[in-house]
């Protein structure tokens, strides 16, 4: 079946990168050792806290027993700190896949009406206008429109906090309020970015014979726009977003800088500025295995929705 | 029309700017003078001047040569590694396709950011490790671009009538495939030409790119954040500057397509 | 095909929804992260924002300013303390006497004192804990107890210290984190949890986030006015002003962008405090290695600073010019800021007379606010006489401390080195600069030994020789600038030792 094969596929390029991931960090120059033990260090205790570390044994045997580790939920433990790693990545996966969410929801909630509605009237004055904000706001890097959100709402007007972090179980109010701006920081940009294509996408159905025949069939304009017009553009709207989390990702670190958010962005940058690099090793090969599943479910999203793929393939 | 007239205009004024930066600039983008700091623009200071009281109409431009050239650099890595790549792809025999089609999606598991990151860990961060980090990164829509079209000018009664002549693929490639496809790759340039942009200044925000005290508009907007309050300018002139380029190339990339997909459609539609 | 259209969305839409349920799930089942909200501020609890957050919570194995100005005075109580003024008055230690031969210390304790694990603070502590620092400690500083010979408990509130030699020093230096008592019993797990004697106690250590501190409540003195305090770090000082801004915390511990005071100082909301710290910013030199070991070259480049609009350009003119390792709270500091005045010319002819008229240096950074923003002004000015500097900044501490600090990689580099006393480092030949002066290591074994007076007319010889050597480049002594909301009291306006005495803080 072809979903046996893209899984095998996925499976497959999930061990490729894994390759990659640890090939790349063990001829990273520089002794964790060394680093975590810092200035005193005799070589006695090097030797010890290599050992301790692992880092003494043969590449191949590090590299499976990290492997294996990952599949029981092991993900070691930091150089610096000597705590396990799991239990912090998880929470800030959490965190990020929130933020990730959150601004995916605000670019498809506001580029969808505004798409269309360009796209519906783009002989017209306002059509034009949303498309070429549209064109401007996707030029406009993440942290810069964070920067500035943050000026306005956080430190003249004092009604959002200008950062930080309050899980949702702990206080939903404050979970709230610091999730708007930097929500908004990502998710208007990409919203920027969505609208593009929504626009293109819902022209290319208004030129299509069966809208009119639609229309012939007695349904309104706006109704069949939105019955027929829709549907016809979640799906550039689904491959889109999945092309676009690379870019979310991109957006998310450093917007999790800006608003002193702890999530995997500033995980990863926090341990390569302390040479942590077995929680780079991981948080590396989460974000990446992250990327790859969105992929595969963009992929397979994408099959279900236009069956014309489904016999291309 | 008016998209590629406006980011041709746009992309001009920018490259104009890098190119001046060369031969002229109103004064020394990193000369440090502590009586001129945070002056508003003047007369001779067309922008005004920074903390360090550097010139910011000299930063623009030097900073805009950084822009350009991370973005060449990226983007010609990308696209003469990612062309070739997916035509031999399309054109080759089954099992090259699946290769690349493989590699290409683990090259699209590491986001730009993440290769930069990595590569500054590694090497120490530059405006080299950027440049290779977002090249190696942007292959991938080279590559998939290229061998999604070359797979339809392959298909073309054209071509096809060459191979039933007896033409080589490599042949048929060069003859009749890349022609097809420079159009669109030169769209696809333009568009990440856009994004290595973003990238980088991302990347010069972080601290993860261009190094002090190479002027770069990435950390012109980092340094201009304490002092958002009382001197806003300096957050505005960088950010105006990215995304004036970053406008100007989708803009152009948006005008080269309108300008190139319909010429291949009528091609399909001869041949 | 409009219907077939019309089951396929309805099929995807069912994935999409099962696929949010399950995220959802996840998302509130999985264990909460921690919060890293700002703290609303209540009329018992105060919030303090600060950069640079300490690894772990154990400064007897990790070095850093951070964790001793979380703890010290706070959590963990020494025999003596600094107090505003930098002077030397009792804690734990009620009154104490020395003996004429100047290496006896009596120490009269405080009786009924308990560390928060229960244990008794007597004689047998202060043992515990000054034998602890030769057997148990591995920073450098541990080598301050050197001089200890040997420590008795004479009667549960009677400790007895005797030293090998008289020492100035070993006084001082019990005020620092090496002069912290510790329970006999915690020590188990000092990274994550301390037990001290101190006014607060931990209540969570979010690592990288914040230390949250609660009362003591078997505390043997006055009890400190916020019950609970939560010392936040921030590692953008943008982010830093905006939760002050924004009135996410309550005060701001060290301002790091000294350009956005100006807008702290025009809010009514709050109060700016300007004093001075015992951090020097250094440009160090690496004496050891050419061209650097060749005095003329370190003068020529001393001369080529422009100090003056140094601190003006990169801190917004806030600190204090030092032309020495001497803050002016030290008891035999000198104003010796003008022995190099700015002078191009005089940087140029001694350049030409070392034979060094095109010289390149690499200056190699840690990746902080005060290195970076001076960096670029000593590359403008040195540029002026014909140096070329080439700046790279090195991630801090790991990178920094790995490459400089310790494999002495570099030809210049520029710190702030916050310890008091720290002109110590001098008279050690393997410090990071490498300045090997015999004489500055026996004036500085002298001023140790002699009566106070010899300690300062020795000290004084030390700080003019090595500013003479041009053993390094003082920038400017880093200002204390914080800035707190209104009605907020007792914050000590001068950073005099390693601890942040927050039971001083009131409220109005």
């Amino acid at each position: 079946m072809a979903l046996l094969r893209k899984a095998g596929v996925f499976l497959l390029t999930v061990a490729v990168a894994s390759l990659v991931v640890f090939a790349f960090m063990a001829v990273l120059p520089g002794d964790p050792a060394q680093v975590a033990l810092g200035v005193n260090a005799t070589p006695e205790l090097l030797a010890q806290t290599r050992h301790a570390f692992g880092i003494d044994r043969p590449l191949p045997v590090q590299y499976l027993d990290w492997i294996g580790g990952l599949f029981t939920g092991d993900f070691g433990r930091s150089y610096v700190t000597g705590d396990a790693i799991g239990p912090q990545l998880v929470d800030r996966f959490e965190v990020t896949l929130w933020l990730v969410g959150a601004a995916t929801v605000v670019a498809v909630l506001v580029a969808v009406p505004l798409g269309t509605l360009a796209a519906a009237k783009h002989r017209k004055a306002s059509g034009t206008v949303v498309s070429g904000l549209s064109q401007l706001g996707a030029a406009i890097p993440a942290f810069l429109a964070g920067i500035v959100l943050v000026e306005i709402f956080a430190v003249s007007l004092r009604i959002l906090p200008s950062g930080g972090w309050t899980p949702p179980n702990a206080d939903p109010v404050a979970f709230l309020k610091g999730l708007v701006l930097p929500a908004l920081s990502l998710g208007l940009v990409q919203a920027a970015v969505l609208t593009r294509y929504v626009r293109s996408a819902v022209l290319d159905v208004l030129r299509e014979d069966y809208l009119r025949t639609a229309r012939a069939k007695g349904l309104k304009p706006t109704q069949a726009l939105i019955r027929h017009g829709l549907r016809n553009a979640s799906v550039p709207v689904v491959t889109v977003l999945g092309l676009q989390l690379a870019t979310l990702l991109i957006g998310a670190v450093v917007v999790e800088r800006v608003f002193v958010i702890p999530g995997l962005g500033s995980m990863l940058l926090d341990a390569v500025g302390s040479r942590d690099l077995i929680v780079v090793q991981d948080v590396v090969m989460v974000l990446v295995v992250a990327v790859l599943v969105v992929n595969l479910l963009v992929d397979v999203l994408y099959t279900v929705i236009d069956p014309r793929l489904r016999r291309a393939r | 029309m008016r998209n590629l007239v406006i980011g041709a205009v746009l992309v001009g004024l920018i490259v104009l700017a890098a190119l001046v930066s060369f031969l002229w600039t109103p004064f020394d983008p990193t000369q440090v003078d502590a009586a001129l700091r945070l002056q508003g623009p003047s007369g001779a200071h067309w922008l005004g001047t920074d903390r360090f009281g550097r010139d910011l109409v000299s930063q623009l431009m030097v900073g805009a040569r950084t822009t350009l050239y991370v973005g060449v650099v990226a983007v010609g890595v990308a696209a003469v590694v990612g062309t070739p790549l997916g035509v031999s792809a399309a054109a080759g025999p089954r099992w090259l396709g699946e290769i690349v089609l493989r590699a290409n999606d683990i090259v699209l598991a590491f986001p730009a950011l993440l290769l930069a990151i990595m590569f500054g860990a590694a090497f120490g961060a530059s405006t080299l490790t950027a440049m290779i980090a977002i090249g190696i990164a942007t292959v991938p829509s080279f590559a998939r671009l290229a061998r999604a079209t070359a797979l339809q000018v392959l298909n073309t009664e054209y071509v096809l009538a060459a191979r039933s002549a007896g033409r080589t693929g490599l042949a048929i490639s060069v003859r009749h495939v890349l022609p097809n496809i420079a159009g669109l790759v030169i769209v696809q340039c333009s568009v990440s030409f856009g994004i290595a942009v973003l990238a980088e200044a991302a990347l010069s925000y972080l601290g993860l790119g261009t190094q002090p005290p190479t002027p770069s508009w990435g950390r012109m907007l980092q340094e201009s954040q304490e002092l958002l309050a009382v001197q806003p300018r300096l957050l505005i002139v960088p950010g105006v500057a990215i995304a004036v380029a970053v406008l100007g190339f989708t803009l152009l990339g948006d005008g080269l397509r309108d300008r190139f997909d319909p010429r291949l459609e009528g091609r399909r539609a001869q041949g | 095909m409009v219907g077939h259209r019309g089951a396929r969305l309805a099929r995807v839409i069912t994935v999409v929804r099962a696929l949010l349920a399950l995220v959802l799930v996840a998302a509130l089942a999985g264990c909460s992260a921690g919060s890293t909200a700002y703290s609303s501020p209540s009329a018992d609890s105060i919030t303090i924002g600060s950069t640079a957050p300490p690894a772990n919570l154990d400064f007897t194995r990790t070095d850093g300013a951070a964790i001793p100005q979380a703890l010290l005075d706070n959590v963990y109580q020494g025999l003596v303390r600094l107090d505003a003024n930098g002077a030397i008055v009792p804690q734990l230690a009620t009154v104490w006497t020395v003996s004429p031969d100047r290496r006896t210390y009596d120490f009269q304790l405080h009786p009924g004192v308990t560390f928060t694990d229960g244990e008794p603070f007597t004689a047998d502590t202060v043992k515990f804990s000054i034998d602890r620092v030769r057997t148990d400690w591995t920073i450098s500083l541990k080598s301050e107890m050197d001089v200890v010979d040997h420590v008795e408990a004479v009667s549960p509130t009677h400790a007895r210290v005797v030293l090998k030699q008289p020492s100035n020093g070993w006084l001082f230096t019990m005020a620092s984190r090496v002069g912290a008592m510790f329970a006999p019993n915690g020590v188990g797990d000092l990274a994550t949890t301390p037990i001290g004697t101190g006014p607060y106690r931990l209540d969570r250590f979010n690592r990288g986030d914040s230390i949250v501190l609660t009362a003591n409540p078997g505390y043997w003195g006055r009890k400190p006015a916020y019950a609970r305090v939560v010392l936040k770090y921030f590692q953008d000082p943008t982010a830093l002003n905006n939760a002050l801004l924004s009135n996410g915390i309550d005060v701001i511990s060290s301002v790091q962008a000294p350009d956005s005071l100006a807008q702290f100082a025009s809010d009514e909301r709050f109060t700016t405090i300007q004093g001075t710290t015992t951090a020097e910013v250094v440009l160090s030199f690496n004496n050891a290695k050419a061209p650097l070991n060749d005095k003329r070259v370190r003068q020529a480049l001393t001369y080529g600073i422009d100090r003056k609009a140094l601190l003006d350009t990169a801190w917004a003119g806030k600190g204090l010019l030092i032309g020495s390792m001497v803050p002016p709270s030290d008891p035999w500091y000198e104003d010796l800021s003008t022995v190099y005045p700015y002078d191009p010319a005089k940087a140029r002819q001694l350049l030409a007379d070392a034979g060094q008229q095109h010289l390149t240096l690499r200056l190699r950074i840690p990746n902080l606010p005060y290195a970076v923003d001076s960096a670029q002004v000593i590359r403008s000015q040195l540029a002026a006489i014909g140096v070329t500097v080439a700046i790279e900044e090195l991630d801090f501490p790991a990178v920094w401390l790995k490459q400089v600090f310790t494999g002495h990689d570099f030809d210049m580099s520029i710190v702030a080195h916050v310890e008091a006393r720290d002109i110590v480092t001098f008279g050690n030949p393997k410090y990071y600069w490498g300045y090997n002066n015999p004489t500055v290591t026996q004036l500085l074994a002298a001023a140790d030994t002699g009566t106070p007076e010899q300690q300062i007319a020795d000290m004084k010889q030390v700080a003019r020789t090595i500013n003479a050597d041009a053993a390094a480049d003082w920038l400017f002594l880093l200002p204390n600038l914080i800035v707190a909301k209104k009605g907020i009291t007792g914050i000590p306006p001068n950073q005099v030792g390693e601890a942040f005495d927050l039971s001083a803080l009131g409220r109005s």
